[in-house]
């Protein structure tokens, strides 16, 4: 399994407390292309956080690719989301001074990789999208659906373990979303691993598996 | 995570950042710039005007002192309150013996005289002095000698002649060996002078005729009356150890109530220059406060403008951890901007200084005395850059900190 959770739990404290996720459990294999699919407020984004290591659980245990993400360091965890995984965005998140190529080379830059090299990679992986002759473009001049690809190929760049997206079809038109998942499906074909969060029964139905959740718990799971 | 200050890429991150606001980049620079410029200027600047002011001293040994007649402040032994005394050459010689630290000493006095070599007349002032004058208040000397004792001892009918006066009554000729007529004496010039500084006691060197003492006396009819005693403390000493002794000789010698302090003028050179040191310390200290002052504000200004950049950047911040960035990458970021900001407006601050300082040098050089020292030295400038790497850095910690603090889940949902 690349992702394995038991009971996990996560409670955001206040006046009152919001109990979001409650015992979930979940198994990903190697290779699988799965969706999460609830309505607003279900969990789902803050699953997909915590799958990212970018939010904390407050219970149960989560190990990734068998490395148990539990209590890491700030420097542990940047070192872990830079090595192995790859984030994807409903607002793809590119950093707009920068091209796509710099854009796409940004994590290789904090693996401490020269210039040359990682934009190389970067490189590899535009032309991997069909997107080598907008390598010099700023994101301003891109479509959606070539801003998703950049920062897919942003994604792919450090070769994760696994890709997690979030609502990566949501600012973009029918057409686009097609493409993009097209291209997460050929990804998925290349052996990669995919997490996609979604309310879009469309991109639902692209994946393999869908993981449907309800008011913070796992209902059931259709294959 | 390894990234490296040293990576060009980081570089051109900061120059993209601070490039893409350039209005607020310039003003926050400008507070910098402004407020190291200020301090560089007010500093080189300070010490340009101690410079002018030790010139216009420049050739006065600096442990001078002069003692002239004044008005009794006190009625004594028959004389009123108000009455006039002179010095005579008797006081000269009385104090020369008594006063415990005189080095070298002299007579000055000073006659207002019609002077005229051939068709050229000009009036201005003679100065009789002994040759230890040189020693004092020491001369150029452009053309042959100055006073000396033959001179004085045989009364000799000889003048130097001041730089001024040999142009304006020998233009292009040499005055060396002419006569020159004082109020109808004729004078023999053995020399031409002139001072290093501004600062003179009577008349500038370069506009009088220097006579001997005693040939000046007897040649106008001055009997024995002398205006005043220049003399020099030895090292270790200053002047004014002698005013206890002169008072008394001279309380003596002219019925001078002995606590009668406005009969006898004192003055003393070293007080001047001890004067300048304190004026020019508290000048410079003002100058720092200032500076400092500005420069405070220009480093606030970049403090703020940090705090800005790291709320517009949260989002990109917390993009830049979702995809690996360490807070210490975010920190040296933001520290980085912040500390290039301030260096490069801070040097070029201190150019613009040294510009502004070599062009008052130039203005103000003096052909015999050089520049006066509008000048900011090396390591003081160098100080200046090390210290605005230091206040770069604190700029940019506050911010830097909080850039470091934030959390990349709720970075990344900051818009």
């Amino acid at each position: 399994m690349i992702i394995t959770l038991r009971d996990i739990n996560k409670t955001y404290p206040g006046i009152v407390p919001l109990h979001v996720l409650k015992d979930i459990n979940l198994d990903i294999a190697k290779g699988e292309l799965v969706s999460i699919m609830g309505a607003s407020g279900s969990g789902k984004s803050t699953l997909l956080n915590i799958l990212g290591i970018l939010d904390s659980y407050d219970s149960g245990e989560y190990l990734l690719d068998g490395v148990l993400i539990k209590n890491l360091s700030e420097n542990r965890a940047a070192e872990l989301r830079n090595r192995m995984i790859g984030f994807v965005f409903q607002s793809f998140n590119l950093i707009s001074y920068k091209n796509a190529l710099e854009n796409v080379a940004l994590p290789l830059f904090y693996q401490g990789i020269g210039r040359k090299r990682r934009n190389a990679l970067a490189m590899e992986q535009l032309e991997r999208m069909g997107l080598a002759d907008r390598a010099h473009h700023l994101p301003g001049e891109l479509s959606g659906g070539q801003k998703q690809r950049v920062a897919i190929a942003r994604a792919l760049v450090t070769n994760p373990s696994i890709i997690l997206a979030d609502e990566p079809t949501g600012a973009l038109d029918s057409h686009t979303s097609k493409e993009v998942m097209q291209v997460f499906r050929q990804l998925n074909d290349e052996g990669m691993t995919i997490v996609i969060v979604t309310h879009d029964p469309g991109v639902g139905a692209a994946t393999n598996r869908i993981i449907h959740i309800t008011d913070g718990e796992i209902t059931h799971s259709d294959d | 995570m390894k990234t490296s200050i040293f990576d060009i890429e980081n570089w051109r991150e900061i120059v993209a950042t601070l490039s893409r606001n350039k209005t607020r980049t310039f003003l926050t620079a400008f507070g910098i710039f402004w407020g190291t410029a200020m301090l560089a200027m007010l500093w080189g600047g300070a010490h340009g005007f101690e410079g002018i002011m030790r010139r216009n001293f420049a050739g006065f040994t600096a442990n001078t002192g002069a003692v002239f007649s004044g008005v009794r402040g006190i009625s004594y032994k028959g004389f009123n309150k108000g009455s006039y005394w002179t010095l005579t050459e008797q006081d000269v010689a009385d104090i020369r013996r008594r006063a415990p630290y005189i080095e070298y000493s002299s007579e000055i006095n000073r006659k207002y005289v019609k002077s005229i070599y051939n068709d050229k007349s000009k009036k201005a002032n003679a100065l009789g002095v002994d040759p230890d004058f040189a020693r004092i208040q020491i001369p150029v000397i452009y053309e042959g000698r100055f006073i000396n004792d033959t001179d004085v001892r045989g009364t000799a009918k000889v003048t130097v002649i001041g730089k001024n006066l040999a142009n304006e009554l020998f233009g292009g000729e040499s005055p060396l060996g002419k006569y020159v007529s004082l109020n109808g004496i004729y004078f023999k010039v053995v020399g031409v002078a002139g001072q290093k500084g501004e600062a003179s006691i009577m008349s500038r060197v370069d506009d009088s005729f220097i006579l001997p003492s005693v040939t000046m006396r007897n040649a106008f009819n001055r009997g024995t009356t002398v205006d005043g005693l220049m003399y020099t403390a030895p090292a270790g000493h200053k002047p004014s150890d002698n005013e206890i002794s002169i008072r008394r000789t001279l309380s003596a010698a002219h019925y001078i109530h002995p606590d009668d302090e406005r009969a006898v003028n004192f003055m003393d050179v070293s007080e001047m220059f001890e004067m300048i040191d304190t004026m020019f310390l508290g000048l410079s200290l003002l100058a720092l406060f200032i500076g400092a002052s500005s420069l405070m504000a220009g480093v606030i200004g970049v403090g703020n403008i940090m705090w800005i950049i790291v709320k517009e950047r949260t989002h990109e911040f917390g993009i830049r951890r979702a995809i690996g960035a360490t807070p210490a990458d975010i920190t040296v970021q933001v520290l980085s901007e912040s500390v290039l900001l301030t260096l490069v407006a801070g040097v070029a601050g201190v150019c613009f200084a040294c510009l502004v300082l070599g062009i008052a040098d130039n203005a103000t050089m003096s052909p015999t005395l050089g520049v006066a020292g509008f000048q900011l030295p090396f390591t003081t400038a160098a100080a200046i850059v090390v210290i605005f790497f230091i206040l770069g850095s604190l700029a940019g910690t506050l911010p830097a900190v909080k850039a470091m603090r934030i959390k990349p889940i709720e970075a990344i949902r900051d818009k």
